[in-house]
């Protein structure tokens, strides 16, 4: 199935396609009319959404709180999603729960270009997302910079039902997809190991902002007004009369 | 093989009384001054009130020895090896944190290393804790130990290049710009990723393509020439993406059929940077970040933060607020051990007990969100109080927990004390005798399982711990068994100690009456101009916290948290330091497995409770 490939020419929709027995033909069960046709993508999409096997790859609060979502009060094998799958070579989706430092990220990255296509990415919470507090010289501001995210979810950490409903936001995702653009499923070969994003993306993304308006790349290098403690109004008084 | 509440045999270890406020009347520091004469430049105290010798670098093994194998000394237990640097141009400061089992003592050593010669004994040979804190001193200070057989980084990789993160010449970020940054994580090579030394194990030469070359005959095992076993020792990587390491651990087996050889840990993959980036937050902000160490048990981590700046600030906290820490502190115990519990069933192959104890945890998460909305991420101190006042009807809640609670743990003791698997899987494995432990360092439950009653809740109370009544229990044999069943009994004693805190849980505010370090209620401030300039000064300059030193700690459910702060007046503190325990505990994974199945790996690991945001911070 996954080898199928509709030709895509022009604005012409895909031909539906008989899945089970063709027109106008019975099958054994000896039920008449017991065939439909559907579009590929349909059918798919459908095996694909039902039974995605997430690779788990935990590394801080986020894993906590995605094992309670495994476990008994939130229990996602209600989305056909429990199946941990431990090897990046036996699944489909990549949930990055927790920060990632850069020596994590080519083990990240490593695993991401491991698992076979078609695959998907969760960045669960915000340090996986943008770095979150930690805007310092160890943590990625985010893992987009390494591998492509499919979708974020916001929180510190999220709750289980956060991860859930981003695991129905992938299913979502995939019901659009089509396997006439291949586009989407393409990978380059040099991209193995590489940055998802060029250096002046990077650039841009990691600028600091937020809780970060009192730094700058020469905090505690130099003595800014911002590095410099904040003054008693005595003191700051004092050298003003000066 | 069956554990008892605190044998009679067996004593508390508890502190000595205070000598008096003359840190110079301390017996080692009088006996250090004997011996030592002017190579102790000074004493000065810290602010918990124990006495500190800034010794001069060059004498600090001879000291340390005398103070390690003296018996009038014999200070066994290095609670703490960990540097300090207080500005740019300044000397880097190595601290020493002692403690003595036998004489319930505490002292601190400190070495004032100049920049120009940052060379230093090597104190391994007096204590095995000393090699990886060594190796974190030398990765963050850039303090190099002479004689230590193995000082290379180990938080940062290998070849990290930007320099020492937490000397204050190392900016927030790094040196290098974030693409930088994310090139080279990526183009790391062969010698940056894995360790030299294990490369060497795995024949890497260094040169040719492939970079393997065969080995030579006499590195095989010794026995290799013989019929029956052919070849040569199999080096496994386990990890850092392993669902049994708990985390982002790497393990490097070198194995011999089964049998293990040599374990070297690998950590860091979580490096954080909490050290460093508490330094750029005030004293209230750091306060989130705790959190997110130990994120199995945070209020733990909260409380022993919040303690150890009101130690700085000499401060005492409302008698509410001292019982309903310990409400939190005994039921964050119970979390980061149910969780514990649940994970270890796990890896060893008992599915039941997993979602038994998360449906445990949930009901104390939900007693969690009642009381600060969060989860896992509590943030639940501020200095001098708490976030806020326990709401209507938490007691009950917390009561109604407490009292359905054991009879869950009870049915997964009967699920597992027995067990066949679990106690095959369990027994004799793993096995470390008291003194070991104690040189290594490791403490909690891991050490209390090899017989030594060493809690800090008992040997130097705080909030008020000597006022309830509970045991410290103690195992027997050190495995991995007596580990499971010290943490049961300490869930049950938990449980005892909520019990008596939630009776005598007083009235009155939770927060200090000092509107200099709490933030003043919303209507006071807008009611008189002395409170307004208060809440004021708080929340744009923040709170000033007097210049001094102190190393408090806490029994965490891991084991001794030690939370070392300097601060120089200011608003942010100059050096943040957190002894985790789970970073101790790690170090004697490789001692543990020696010899072992490497299926007993798993079981080992498990047993030591470790958490990778504590280890790699």
């Amino acid at each position: 199935m996954p080898g199928a490939r509709v030709p895509s020419s022009g604005s012409e929709m895909p031909k539906p396609l008989n899945v089970i027995g063709g027109e106008g033909t019975e099958l054994d069960t000896g039920i008449p009319r017991s065939w439909l046709t559907t579009k590929i993508d349909y059918v798919v999409n459908w095996a694909r959404r039902n039974s995605i096997w997430p690779m788990p790859f935990g590394t801080a609060c986020c894993a906590i709180e995605m094992m309670a979502a495994a476990a008994s009060k939130y229990d996602i094998g209600r989305f056909g999603m429990e199946r941990m799958s431990f090897s990046p070579r036996q699944a489909d989706l990549m949930i990055v729960a927790g920060r990632v430092s850069y020596k994590l990220a080519p083990v990240m990255r490593r695993i991401w270009d491991q698992m076979p296509q078609p695959k998907w990415c969760i960045s669960m919470g915000a340090c996986a997302s943008s770095g979150g507090m930690f805007d310092n010289y160890t943590i990625v501001q985010g893992i987009d910079q390494i591998v492509p995210v499919d979708v974020y979810v916001p929180g510190c950490p999220p709750r289980p039902e956060g991860l859930i409903y981003a695991l129905l936001m992938i299913q979502e995702k995939i019901k659009g997809e089509t396997l006439s653009d291949s586009s989407v499923r393409d990978e380059a070969p040099d991209s193995v190991g590489r940055p998802n994003l060029p250096p002046e993306a990077i650039e841009l993304v990691a600028q600091p902002f937020g809780n970060s308006t009192k730094q700058n790349r020469m905090s505690g290098l130099v003595q800014t007004a911002a590095v410099n403690r904040p003054r008693d109004r005595k003191e700051r008084l004092a050298e003003h009369k000066d | 093989m069956t554990l008892t509440q605190t044998p009679a045999s067996t004593t508390l270890i508890r502190s000595e009384p205070v000598q008096g406020a003359d840190p110079g009347d301390h017996p080692s520091v009088i006996a250090l001054r004997e011996r030592f004469g002017s190579d102790v430049r000074r004493v000065t105290t810290d602010a918990l009130g124990y006495p500190v010798v800034w010794l001069a670098p060059a004498r600090n093994l001879a000291a340390l020895r005398f103070l390690h194998e003296d018996p009038g000394q014999s200070y066994d237990l290095l609670a703490d090896l960990t540097g300090a640097h207080r500005g740019v141009g300044m000397p880097i400061e190595v601290w020493y944190q002692l403690w003595s089992m036998r004489h319930g003592r505490q002292l601190r050593v400190v070495c004032e290393t100049p920049l120009d010669d940052l060379t230093i004994d090597s104190v391994t040979s007096l204590w095995d804790t000393a090699d990886w804190l060594e190796r974190e001193t030398f990765d963050m200070f850039g303090v190099t130990f002479r004689g230590h057989s193995d000082l290379r980084r180990i938080l940062m990789p290998e070849n990290y290049e930007e320099g020492f993160p937490l000397r204050k010449d190392f900016p927030l970020r790094g040196r290098f710009s974030r693409s930088e940054q994310v090139r080279r994580c990526l183009t790391r090579s062969f010698e940056d990723v894995y360790a030299m030394r294990e490369l060497e194990l795995a024949g890497y030469t260094g040169d040719g393509a492939s970079g393997l070359r065969e080995l030579q005959p006499e590195e095989r095992l010794e026995d290799a020439s013989t019929e029956e076993l052919e070849g040569e020792p199999m080096l496994i990587n386990m990890g850092p993406q392993h669902p049994a390491t708990h985390g982002v651990l790497r393990l490097v087996l070198q194995l011999d059929g089964e049998r293990i050889l040599k374990c070297i840990p690998h950590i860091g993959y979580l490096h954080t940077g909490f050290e460093k980036t508490c330094e750029y937050r005030e004293w209230n902000q750091v306060v989130p970040y705790t959190d997110r160490m130990d994120y199995l048990a945070p209020m733990l981590y909260n409380i022993g933060y919040a303690g150890a700046v009101e130690s700085l600030l000499d401060l005492e906290i409302t008698p509410r607020c001292r019982v309903v820490r310990v409400i939190l502190s005994e039921l964050n115990r119970i979390l980061g051990h149910l969780l514990w519990l649940g994970t270890t069933a796990i890896d060893i192959g008992a599915f039941t007990v997993f979602l038994y104890t998360f449906k445990e945890r949930e009901r104390i998460y939900n007693l969690h969100e009642a009381y600060c909305g969060g989860r896992i991420t509590t943030s639940v101190t501020r200095v001098g109080g708490m976030v806020a006042d326990l709401p209507v009807g938490w007691v009950d809640a917390a009561l109604d927990f407490i009292q359905s609670f054991p009879a869950t743990l009870d049915e997964c003791d009967r699920l597992l004390k027995r067990n066949a698997i679990w106690m095959g899987r369990l027994s004799d494995i793993g096995t470390i005798s008291a003194e070991d432990a104690v040189s290594f360092g490791l403490t909690g439950p891991n050490l209390r399982a090899s017989g030594l009653a060493y809690d800090v809740r008992k040997a130097r109370p705080y909030l008020g711990y000597e006022e309830y009544d509970f045991d410290v229990p103690v195992g027997s044999h050190g495995d991995v068994y007596d580990r499971y069943l010290v943490r049961l009994e300490e869930m049950r004693q938990s449980v005892r100690i909520i019990e008596q805190a939630l009776q005598r849980l007083p009235d009155g505010p939770i927060d200090v009456d000092d509107y200099g370090v709490v933030l003043p209620p919303k209507s006071e401030a807008m009611g008189s101009i002395d409170t307004m300039i208060a809440h004021f000064k708080l929340v744009m300059e923040g709170l000033h916290v007097p210049a001094g030193e102190t190393w408090y700690s806490i029994e965490s459910s891991k084991g001794e948290l030690g939370i070392g702060l300097i601060s120089d007046g200011g608003t942010k503190p100059v050096r943040c330091r957190f002894r985790a325990p789970s970073f101790i505990n790690i170090a004697a994974l490789p001692y543990l497995v020696q010899g072992e199945l490497v299926a007993d790996v798993i079981a080992v690991n498990a047993s030591l409770d470790v958490v990778l945001g504590e280890i790699d911070r």
